[in-house]
């Protein structure tokens, strides 16, 4: 599991770290990043290389973001 | 896993950067016009000074608004433009050829300019509205999304006394009404148009750029009433003559203030104090806001026209900070995310794509314009030199974009994807 907590990152820096984070990703490894808002964008560069990922809120301005290539993310889901 | 979320909502890169491209052109055509020209542009109603005004408000600020409305559309209404490439490349191609038509009209005075700009500056402004305002009234309550459905019907008010206008002075017979039009004319086109989305762009972007505590909900749920209802009664108010209609100006210049002062207060209580350029514009944005409502108010009470030339300046600078701002945030933002998208590995990251000394250097540009301009209602011939800094600003931004997609489409070209590695 690799852990992104982003939320006192001003944009574009939360983006850019899950992006660099994603394109290292091996296999079933896991990125959890924590963030303060749903980032759409990131989503669909995911989607359009392959991987996927589950999101939800957990509090307000708390958002738990998992991302994978192969790996299964049903054990996040909440 | 999607969640609820509809994908592959953003428009391709092209359509917003058509629209941003032509903003440095108009930008020089503009500072040309107050190299040569300075005294009569800053001649109230001289029709070099309408000629300037129109280059500004459309060529630059509305230009790049409606440019960035193809990409906010899409990603935040959740409704993406249908025909995207289609519908940008008719609007864009209406909106050159009828703003330049309606500053050639204004220079030469030629009737069929002023008939040109009226059918195809018209018909893209109206277009527009009705293209985006009905996903707009589908997408949910967001209130950056009412923000933008005000200033969209704004737009088309604004467009319609525009045309009328245009019809008038091809036929060389003002009606009786024509100064009625002509204040809500601006009216919508400045506070509903320009202000409102605005303040809708910064409640999405000053908090998710800027890591700031949220606007109020009342804010987000109140402005978007009040503008609005405050420009229907002014109207109202015009046609039937009816006293104390500087009420409503005075109820709107109380609204941006208020839009002023939470955003200072965000802007200086953020979390993390980033140096970044957007920041300086955003914050320079709101000093000229300052200036334009203090002198606007003055005007009201001392019915100076200088104090109004200071505000129509302030206004229109305080526009073009913010939009030069976002133009400096979106545009690698763009870049950035395609190719990603595209799945190719080096892309080059954002701070790149527009190095930070070349930001700050269209800042500091853009400081000197807009301290040149607001001193040259003092002093006329200043505008030459106000003129001179634009064209190297606007030069500049040009620039900018050009090197952006130069890296974009190099990247496309020689880059390496995912599936490679």
């Amino acid at each position: 599991m690799i852990l992104l907590d982003t939320r006192e990152l001003d944009h574009p820096i939360p983006l850019e770290m899950a992006v660099d984070a994603f394109k290292n990703l091996r296999n079933s490894e896991v990125i959890h990043m924590i963030h303060r808002r749903e980032p759409t964008p990131l989503f669909e560069i995911i989607t359009k290389n392959g991987g996927t990922y589950l999101s939800y809120e957990d509090a307000e301005y708390i958002w738990h973001i998992y991302i994978t290539r192969d790996g299964d993310l049903e054990g996040y889901r909440v | 896993m999607f969640e609820g979320l509809s994908l592959d909502q953003a428009p391709p890169i092209s359509i917003v950067m058509r629209f941003f491209m032509s903003v440095p052109i108009f930008g020089v055509f503009l500072s040309l016009l107050m190299i040569v020209s300075p005294t009569e542009i800053l001649t109230p109603n001289h029709p070099l000074s309408l000629a300037a005004i129109h280059l500004l408000f459309l060529g630059i600020i509305t230009m790049s608004m409606i440019g960035a409305l193809f990409q906010m559309q899409s990603v935040l209404g959740g409704r993406p433009i249908p025909a995207p490439a289609g519908n940008a490349f008719i609007i864009h191609i209406f909106l050159n050829i009828g703003i330049f038509s309606l500053a050639g009209a204004f220079i030469t005075q030629l009737s069929p300019l002023y008939v040109i700009a009226a059918v195809l500056l018209g018909s893209a402004l109206v277009y527009t509205v009705f293209l985006i305002a009905p996903l707009l009234l589908k997408g949910g309550r967001h209130s950056t999304l009412r923000g933008m459905l005000v200033a969209l019907v704004s737009l088309f008010i604004a467009a319609l006394m525009g045309i009328d206008m245009a019809d008038t002075y091809a036929q060389m017979s003002p009606s009786i009404f024509h100064s009625i039009i002509r204040e809500t004319h601006y009216s919508f086109a400045l506070i509903g148009w320009i202000g409102a989305l605005i303040i809708a762009v910064a409640f999405q972007v000053v908090e998710m750029f800027y890591v700031t505590t949220a606007y109020s909900d009342w804010c987000k749920r109140n402005v978007f009433r009040i503008l609005p209802a405050a420009l229907v009664l002014k109207t109202f108010w015009l046609f039937f003559d009816l006293p104390y209609v500087w009420g409503f100006d005075v109820l709107m210049a109380g609204v941006l203030m208020g839009f002023l002062t939470t955003t200072v207060q965000r802007l200086r209580e953020r979390k993390r104090r980033v140096s970044d350029v957007s920041i300086w514009f955003w914050g320079t944005g709101m000093g000229l806001l300052l200036i334009a409502l203090i002198s606007y108010t003055i005007s009201l009470v001392s019915n100076t026209e200088q104090f109004i030339q200071i505000a129509l300046i302030a206004y229109a600078l305080f526009a073009v900070s913010i939009i030069l701002g976002m133009i400096g945030k979106i545009v690698p933002f763009l870049v950035w995310f395609h190719l990603n998208s595209a799945g190719y590995m080096d892309a080059p990251i954002m701070s790149n794509i527009i190095p930070a000394k070349r930001s700050q250097s269209l800042f500091v540009l853009f400081a000197l314009v807009s301290a040149i301009s607001l001193a040259s209602v003092l002093y006329p011939p200043l505008l030459i030199l106000s003129g001179i800094v634009s064209f190297a600003l606007f030069s500049l931004l040009g620039y900018n974009l050009i090197h952006a997609l130069k890296l974009y489409r190099y990247t496309l070209d020689h880059g390496t994807r995912f599936e490679q590695v």
